[in-house]
């Protein structure tokens, strides 16, 4: 998957698992602010990904993602 | 289905629960990412009604499978279980209440964690047949 598209493709799974718009999700946005996400939530967003893309995120890597660039970059990276 | 490893009192090493409300008697198999138990509903179990196994049963059933699951591998290092929360329960479905002397068995897998939470999901057989499905959030104290 091409990142533009593979962007694309997280943007929409993430607004329709935590109920936003597509259009409040920017590169720089903070993601748990933006996903109104809390630490019984945070892991609902790492098993999305995980079965929607096939990358798992470690705790200790999760600790280095706060923003949705990073989260792209890092999917992007991990895909297999 | 392979022998369980663990049968009636044995579980005892995994959960804290004490009969009268010991809702798993068998624990078949275990990784780090997947769990298997079981339950053969007898006559006096306290959760039953009318012959059938009722919601509450079903959920307690799921419940300490899950905790079984976290026990399972401070077991095999020879360490004590280690205190559990259940955070959330959700999505659960029953599609029909199981009856007296039927088996469940219940697979258990950890779809992911974070932040000390892990998410499993959890689904029931009777037989060849699903009677119930849920996913669970657990926190272990650490």
């Amino acid at each position: 998957m091409e990142k533009n598209e593979l962007i694309e493709k997280i943007n929409e799974v993430l607004a329709e698992e935590f109920e936003i718009e597509v259009a409040d999700i920017t590169p720089e946005a903070n993601i748990k602010e933006t996903l109104q996400l809390d630490s019984l939530s945070l892991v609902d967003m790492v098993a999305l990904i995980e079965s929607e893309f096939g990358v798992k995120i470690k705790s200790s890597e999760l600790i280095n993602i706060q923003t949705f660039a990073a989260l792209y970059d890092f999917v992007n990276d991990n895909q297999k | 289905m392979n022998e369980p490893i663990l049968t009636g009192e044995g579980l005892y090493k995994l959960i804290p629960q004490r009969p009268p409300i010991v809702m798993v008697d068998s624990f078949f198999e275990a990784d780090a990412e997947s769990a298997t138990t079981g339950l053969t509903i007898l006559p006096n179990n306290i959760f039953c009604l009318d012959g059938q196994l009722q919601e509450p049963g079903l959920i307690e059933h799921v419940a300490q499978s899950a905790a079984a699951f976290a026990g399972y591998a401070p077991y095999t290092r020879g360490e004590s279980p280690k205190l559990g929360f259940i955070g959330e329960v959700k999505k659960f479905k029953i599609m029909r209440l199981p009856e007296v002397n039927e088996q469940l068995v219940t697979t258990l897998k950890v779809l992911g964690e974070a932040a000390g939470v892990t998410l499993i999901s959890a689904q029931t057989n009777a037989g060849e047949e699903t009677v119930a499905t849920c996913q669970m959030k657990i926190f272990i104290k650490e």
